[in-house]
């Protein structure tokens, strides 16, 4: 942006009367922008449809194959089991980081003298690149050279061999997730614990209700535009996990932990059968889009009392 | 008394494990990257038993580090000034005029679309397109395609700034005899540049992290950015854990710096500026 | 800067004088990047167009991309040195993980991207690579081969195959080789001296000897790669073809299903009780790495292990591992996984990539390349070359299993043949290693379930006959 803001005045006046043209219309503005987006965005997205109608042959397009790779993902089993993984794997994800989150900003909201320190410790998980994470883990959970099993032997649980069985391997995506993301929730949460308006707690206070009591019949309800904003990025933002699978798992053991993502990044790029990778994907998109219109729904909302 | 004594420990128990479970996996990664083979293999040590700089040596010899974050120096910073240019324009026009039809509602959702779109649904055409054009593992490729999806965000980022920034200050300017133009730049766009700055560093952020796009779009250490760099070294023939480890280290460094500096808006970043 | 702003002051943690300070600082680093970004954007593309234009004139560069394993060590570290010294070629050698580079190496060769001038590759690719065009057919471009190269490993870069059954579309074209020979890499035996008094013969002689001798977790009887995908198939392919199984028949009928198949899997499954507990999830380097602290009795892996076994760098075993063919029991069968060189379709150089392979596989480098630390070598004088044999005691059963070895299906879609079985024996093994009995049952629907699946693709693919 530096570069815009000094460079414009020094052009002179030539310049200056261009950009005075530009900005004086919201649709040039506007344009560049536009386009950018339609060009990354739109024009991808259509195209991408439209090869999910294609049929592939060893990476070359090779026509049109109408329904095809719609009907032959249907009846692959491998898909409806990825699906079904997605599906618990956000589910479980979402909910375990929401409930801790939660749990965390509720701590912290009343313990402000630590809470620099606590909030960049605690956000440190989310700011590396997911591949990152996935590495990080593979140290962890690694049978031979990891702290996951010795940790469990030395408290007597046996040793877990965490990404070799599908349960444990499962579960152990799942605490990735839980740990890389939970501190967007608990940050997202606790800002907005901070922006409540503090009469009507105080006032039940006042009446002598419990905390409890306060926290169900006032500070939730209060909350939850917020909470809801946090809660629906997070799942739309967990239907996509990759990078972290692709670096622990790539999906295994067997299919225990494949999600849309990998399976159709795998169909795609290591099978050359991008139509069918498309398919599977544009079958997520209507998820995401419905997903989405819920989320900007609740955003606005959460935008006007936050800001009200 | 006692009762809320207790409560004040359980609390900062709790709050201490959080930080151990938060922090631990790194420090562990960072005591691998220094240790020597021999030693990552010799059982759980939480300090490197003979520090060695090694993997890092071998890291930026052996497995071009050094090329992946040229690469993502140059891709990020590129793509994260033009995205700033293009979007902070329009979140301009967005956030000061009132356009025809309500489209002022619905650029800002279809901006947020774009934003929330998984990577993996646009993956497939882009490579298929970018083919096509010949941009497969170029930098210049991953520059289109991070400029162009990050432009979404930084309207939503500074179209949210901006509006913030009363209108009379700007009028006051015009009025005086400053152009609009004038009146931009010698008010408007000091007053948002902490929020230029704030947007600038979650673009950097979100774009340096990206692997999906990078992954599948470039093929030698000419394009290839960190996180790719990152997952090329866990081998299926042979897993080098220490470079692995360094190189998990390098690649998270530079993003953990940027994101302490930015901490304070990360809220508003993470929600595009629904929550503040 | 002097006017309040009000965009902050909702912030409650901390002071506005310091956060503005940071982020103006932020603000200034983040303009300096974008500088340094520009100029290294401009430093950049002026060189890469340098490297276009010098690699057109004579001599020039080349470009190999190459996947990370063990046995290419010495390609990379001396025979490239010596060849750019000998000729004057810049040689840039790349490698990354073997999943990643399968499909660099596909896009880049479908898109003739032109980044890559020599492929090295796994022999299960050159169909799909040869089909599509994504490798020159070396016949055509006058590639010379020297005769002295063992014909089962020279075989695996030919397109249609020379034997075994072929696609339809390609029934009747004659076969042209596209890609040559680098290493024979194929599986072996490698087993620890103290346990065994001579190689075993048989799979039943391993599992006797593991019985008797194995305590686990001090030392276990048998290591394997249990990961889904290609490594498991790795593992389970020497037994499939002793037992008499085959992957797929003359017709192209899926053959491990039956009762060969199912013994094979079973063989493997009785060694559960014997390996590490963590083997489903094992690739090559942590199933090594038990052998090499003399924690393992056996095992099956490829050639690249022969560098490492009496590297004392990583080895704790140092000249204790021996080296045989992979055991029988109705017949020999060990894997050949050779690794090939194509060229790539859209090369900048393939003169100078031709003038490499040429060279690289000549019976001179060979000899070289086999007495130079024991590798794989693909020439016959070279595997018996008595200075090289002398040093490297194995170079007797690479030869040996070479001859004996069982190729892989030849079709494009094979890749994906090993992926649906992978994923079906990883299966197979993780639930054998959790109910710990009926592995008859289990070996028995997962490879059924495998082989419709594989069936079921086939036909989505048209049919091969």
């Amino acid at each position: 942006m530096g570069t815009s803001s000094v460079a414009v005045p020094a052009r002179g006046r030539r310049g200056s009367e261009l950009w005075a043209r530009l900005l004086a219309s919201p649709w040039l503005l506007l344009a560049p922008a536009a386009i950018a987006l339609a060009a990354v965005a739109a024009y991808p997205l259509i195209y991408g449809v439209r090869a999910s109608f294609h049929a592939y042959r060893y990476g070359r397009d090779v026509g049109s194959a109408g329904l095809e790779n719609y009907r032959a993902i249907f009846e692959d089993h491998t898909f409806w089991t990825a699906l079904g993984t997605t599906a618990k794997y956000v589910a479980l994800a979402v909910s375990i980081e929401t409930l801790l989150g939660l749990g965390l900003a509720l701590l912290v909201a009343s313990q402000l003298r630590f809470s620099r320190f606590i909030r960049v410790s605690l956000v440190l998980p989310m700011t590396v690149a997911p591949v990152v994470v996935g590495v990080i883990w593979r140290l962890m959970y690694a049978s031979d050279i990891g702290v996951v099993n010795p940790l469990f032997s030395a408290l007597g649980l046996g040793k877990p061999n965490v990404l070799a069985n599908p349960g444990s391997a499962f579960l152990g995506v799942v605490a990735v997730d839980v740990w890389e993301w939970t501190p967007l929730l608990f940050l997202i949460i606790l800002a907005g614990l901070q922006s409540l308006p503090q009469e009507p707690i105080e006032a039940a206070r006042v009446d002598g209700a419990g905390p409890v009591r306060v926290f169900f019949d006032h500070t939730l309800p209060l909350l939850r535009p917020v909470l809801m904003v946090a809660v629906v990025l997070r799942l739309i933002d967990a239907v996509g996990t990759f990078d972290q699978i692709f670096v622990l798992t790539k999906g295994g053991p067997g299919t225990a932990t494949q999600l849309i993502s990998t399976y159709s990044y795998n169909t795609a790029f290591q099978f050359t059968q991008y139509g069918r990778g498309m398919a599977m994907v544009v079958s997520l998109l209507v998820l995401v889009l419905l997903l989405t219109i819920v989320a900007i729904k609740l955003m606005r909302n959460a935008a006007a009392r936050t800001s009200s | 008394m006692s009762r809320e004594r207790a409560l004040a420990v359980a609390r900062v128990a709790v709050l201490g494990v959080a930080i151990v479970v938060a922090l631990f996996p790194f420090w562990w990664m960072l005591v691998t990257s220094l240790k020597q083979p021999v030693d990552i293999f010799r059982g759980v040590s939480l300090v490197p038993q003979h520090p060695t700089g090694d993997n890092y040596s071998r890291l930026f010899g052996d497995y071009h580090m050094g090329s992946f974050l040229v690469n993502s120096l140059i891709v990020v910073t590129v793509s994260v000034a033009v995205s700033l240019v293009l979007g902070t324009l329009a979140a301009y026009a967005l956030a000061r005029f009132r356009l025809r039809f309500g489209l002022n509602q619905s650029a800002l959702v279809a901006a947020l679309l774009v934003r929330t779109l998984p990577p993996i649904l646009l993956v497939i055409p882009l490579y298929l397109t970018l083919t096509k054009y010949g941009l497969l593992n170029t930098r210049l490729g991953l520059i289109v395609i991070y400029g162009g999806l990050n432009t979404s965000f930084v309207i939503w980022m500074m179209q949210s700034f901006l509006e913030e920034i009363p209108k009379d200050i700007e009028e006051a300017a015009m009025v005086d005899g400053d152009s609009r133009l004038r009146a931009l730049f010698r008010v408007v766009l000091p007053l948002a540049a902490p929020g230029i700055a704030a947007t600038a560093i979650f673009s950097v952020i979100t774009t340096y992290n990206d692997f999906l796009l990078a992954l599948t779009l470039t093929s030698t250490p000419a394009a290839q950015t960190v996180p790719v760099g990152v997952s090329t070294l866990i081998g299926k023939i042979q897993i080098e854990w220490g470079p692995m480890a360094a190189a998990g280290v390098v690649g998270a460094l530079p993003i953990m710096i940027f994101a302490i500096i930015v901490q304070r808006h990360f809220v508003r970043g993470l929600t595009f500026g629904a929550v503040k | 800067m002097t006017k309040p702003n009000d965009a902050f002051r909702r912030d409650s943690l901390g002071g506005r004088l310091t956060r503005r300070k940071v982020i103006e600082r932020g603000a200034i680093g983040a303009a300096g990047l974008f500088g340094a970004g520009f100029l290294a954007a401009c430093g950049g593309s002026s060189k890469s167009s340098a490297v276009t234009s010098g690699s057109k004139s004579a001599g020039g560069s080349i470009t190999i991309g190459s996947f990370q394993d063990n046995a290419m060590a010495p390609f990379r570290d001396t025979f490239i040195k010596r060849f750019e010294k000998e000729t004057g070629i810049k040689v840039k050698y790349n490698e990354t993980s073997y999943d990643a580079w399968y499909q660099n190496a596909k896009n880049d060769g479908l898109n003739k991207t032109g980044a890559y001038d020599i492929y090295v590759m796994d022999d299960n690719w050159v169909p799909e690579f040869a089909a599509s065009n994504i490798i020159q057919n070396l016949d055509e471009i006058g590639f010379k081969v020297n005769p002295d190269i063992l014909p089962k490993g020279l075989e695996q870069g030919y397109w249609p195959p020379k034997s075994g059954p072929r696609l339809k579309d390609f029934a009747n074209d004659d076969p042209a080789l596209y890609a040559i020979v680098i290493i024979d890499d194929v599986e072996l035996l490698y087993y620890h001296a103290d346990y065994f008094d001579e190689a075993p013969k048989t799979w039943d002689d391993v599992y006797s000897a593991m019985k008797s001798k194995a305590k686990p977790p001090k030392l276990y009887g048998w290591s394997a790669r249990g990961v889904k995908g290609n490594p498991i198939v790795m593992t389970y392919l020497p037994l499939l073809n002793s037992y008499g199984g085959e992957f797929v028949r003359e017709d192209w009928s899926p053959g491990f299903a039956g009762p060969e198949g199912v013994g094979a899997l079973e063989r493997l499954m009785s060694f559960i009780p014997y390996m590490p507990a963590g083997v489903a999830e094992f690739d090559t380097d942590q199933e090594t790495q038990v052998l090499l602290q003399g924690k393992c009795m056996a095992l099956t892996e490829y050639t690249g292990l022969v560098h490492r076994v009496d590297d004392r760098k990583s080895s704790q075993v140092v000249g204790k591992i021996k080296m045989a063919a992979t055991p029988t029991q109705e017949k020999s069968g060990p894997a050949i996984g050779t690794f090939v060189c194509g060229i790539a379709s859209g090369a900048q150089n393939p003169e100078g990539a031709k003038r490499f392979l040429e060279w690289f596989t000549s019976s001179e480098i060979q000899r070289d390349f086999a007495r130079g630390d024991g590798s794989a070598a693909v020439t016959k004088s070279a595997l018996t070359d008595p200075q090289a044999v002398k040093d490297f005691r194995w170079l007797p059963a690479i030869a040996d299993a070479v001859n004996n070895s069982v190729p892989k299906p030849k079709t494009p879609d094979e890749p994906k043949f090993e992926d649906i079985l992978g994923t079906h024996l990883n299966q197979a093994l993780v639930e054998a290693i959790q109910k710990k009995s009926g592995y008859t049952a289990i070996a028995k629907s997962h490879l059924t379930k495998a082989a419709n699946e594989i069936a079921q693709f086939i036909k989505q693919q048209g049919g091969y006959v």
